[in-house]
């Protein structure tokens, strides 16, 4: 007999459109609290501006203990203060 | 909003998986090389060159427009697994290696030989439960696959269960499956988290399970194939492989059979551990917790200990103030053999009073504390994981002077009595970000006693 579990498909969600370019955007760096992304993300932040003067870069460290299931606690603050979004670095 | 998530080569294919379970197979990332990033980390200066060339795939990812599919993907469909499958050969060994082949090449099985899950074995497995093959215990993370009481059965048979032991194992998945266990973490994580599986009371001995010298060693069937029954049933329904969405690097502590062992009950001089909880005597319970690698303690055939020096070395080990970030939702496992619990109890020490006296004796000073664990701490205050009711202490002793508790009730420390004569005591930790422990009453009367 088979061992497998059968896995109900969650619903499928598309993302979000694209903007056309970084200008004048908020652009929200969301720190997931592993050791050295904030060393990336703060690389990373330094670059954009370099290269989009016009841009606004906003560092968010997300609650380090609040996990993937907990993102309705913590993704509204991302999104009420930014356009776009980098999440980093995952492992 | 649009985004983009950032990981390394090594665990694209896992976050790849892990957005699809979530329903989002188009969520756009870029992976930075895993061997450059872990070891440049820790510098600006040396993760410079990584991002110089990761940047124009961000940005990337940030301005393309949407493929059709990305905008609109299409929904999922309920993946079809047959019921049963046919596996025939020329003779018996011929079929049975085939059935091995088939189960390991499809990532069913843990690399050892199975008992070929055939339905008279299945039957008889589920026969020795009065509940439903049908009954959903749960969703078993990280692909929330259905745990049925059926296919737990299944997997029991794989491992070699005896039907007597089934009513131990679906308790134990009870547990595993409980909504405030976190089965992602111990199924997924980097680190090499492992589950200890307790039975307390009378089925303990009446099933067979080793209490004494060798308890977490081979040689025993019940500690073995409850265990391996665990294992596989968690592989299978929660669908994990090593290396693909099991990501522990260095793989798990007693992968094969968890930490399986039984209390011993008679040699204790307190209460089984069940009975602590509020369970009658004659019942039994199973208990399962994720833990760290186990650190062992007293003097087992080689040095003199004492009782309270087994548990000073408890306390010294858990009060450092290091390694404890999540510690408002720590527990700790403590096994004691019985000579020690002996001794501490002709010392005065119930298990209440040696929980409680563990609760006081770890408190750690506020200065000892990192600036990140008491940012943690008041999160976890604020957002209701230090329960509401147990937050006051918290919150009188964060500040200086103040000394913080390890965990939040003493009854988070979970006090357990087996291991030999001589013997050595066992200390498990998990920072781990929820409430680990579950306990669960084996529902079915003793089979063996019924006569089965």
């Amino acid at each position: 007999m088979n061992p497998r579990g059968e896995i109900p498909p969650p619903p499928t969600i598309g993302i979000r459109p694209t903007l056309p370019n970084l200008d004048g955007k908020k652009i929200v760096l969301v720190d997931n609290g592993k050791f050295g992304a904030d060393n990336f993300l703060n690389v990373l932040a330094a670059m954009l501006k370099q290269n989009y003067p016009n841009a606004t870069i906003v560092m968010y460290p997300k609650p380090a203990a609040q996990t993937i299931t907990d993102m309705p606690k913590w993704y509204p603050t991302v999104r009420q203060q930014g356009d776009l979004f980098i999440f980093g670095v995952g492992d | 909003m649009p985004g983009v998530y950032l990981t390394t080569t090594e665990f694209l294919d896992d976050a790849k998986s892990a957005a699809k379970d979530r329903g989002m197979p188009g969520l756009r990332m870029v992976a930075l090389p895993a061997n450059t990033y872990y070891r440049a980390r820790a510098s600006k200066e040396e993760l410079l060159p990584i991002a110089t060339k990761a940047f124009p795939a961000i940005v990337d990812d940030l301005v393309r427009p949407l493929t059709a599919d990305e905008a609109h993907p299409r929904q999922a469909q309920k993946q079809s697994e047959a019921a049963n499958i046919k596996v025939t050969g020329k003779d018996y060994p011929d079929a049975y290696r085939k059935v091995n082949d088939l189960f390991l090449d499809n990532h069913w099985s843990d690399g050892l030989p199975i008992v070929p899950p055939t339905a008279k074995l299945v039957n008889t497995m589920l026969a020795a439960t009065s509940r439903s093959a049908q009954e959903v215990l749960g969703q078993a993370a990280p692909k929330q696959g259905t745990a049925t009481v059926e296919k737990i059965a299944i997997n029991a048979v794989m491992a070699g269960a005896k039907p007597e032991y089934f009513p131990v194992i679906l308790a134990a998945m009870d547990g595993f499956l409980d909504k405030h266990y976190d089965l992602t973490h111990v199924q997924a994580s980097t680190g090499s988290f492992t589950p200890i599986v307790v039975i307390s009371g009378p089925l303990g001995k009446e099933l067979g399970f080793n209490s004494g010298i060798g308890m977490l060693g081979h040689g025993f069937r019940a500690n073995s194939t409850v265990g391996r029954a665990l294992r596989l049933a968690l592989l299978n329904i929660g669908q994990t492989w090593p290396a693909v969405n099991d990501m522990a690097l260095t793989g798990r502590l007693e992968s094969y059979t968890f930490f399986t062992f039984a209390e011993d009950n008679e040699k204790s001089p307190w209460e089984p551990y069940a009975v602590s909880l509020g369970y009658k005597p004659e019942q039994s319970t199973v208990t399962v917790a994720t833990v760290g690698n186990p650190i062992v303690l007293g003097g087992g055939a080689v040095a003199p200990w004492t009782g309270q020096g087994v548990i000073d070395q408890v306390v010294a080990r858990i009060s450092t103030g290091a390694g404890f970030n999540w510690f408002h939702s720590q527990t700790i496992d403590l096994v004691l053999i019985p000579d020690c619990a002996v001794d501490l109890a002709s010392a005065g020490y119930s298990r209440k009073s040696l929980q409680q006296y563990l609760y006081e004796k770890s408190r750690i000073p506020f200065e000892k504390l990192s600036p990140a664990t008491v940012q943690l701490t008041q999160e976890a205050i604020a957002d209701g994981r230090i329960r509401p009711e147990n937050a006051q202490i918290f919150k009188d002793n964060l500040k200086p002077g103040g000394r913080v508790p390890i965990v939040q009730t003493a009854d988070d420390f979970h006090i357990f009595v087996a291991g030999g004569s001589p013997g050595y005591d066992l200390l498990f930790t998990y920072p781990g970000p929820n409430w680990a422990n579950q306990t669960k009453l084996i529902g079915d009367i003793s089979p063996t006693k019924a006569g089965q």
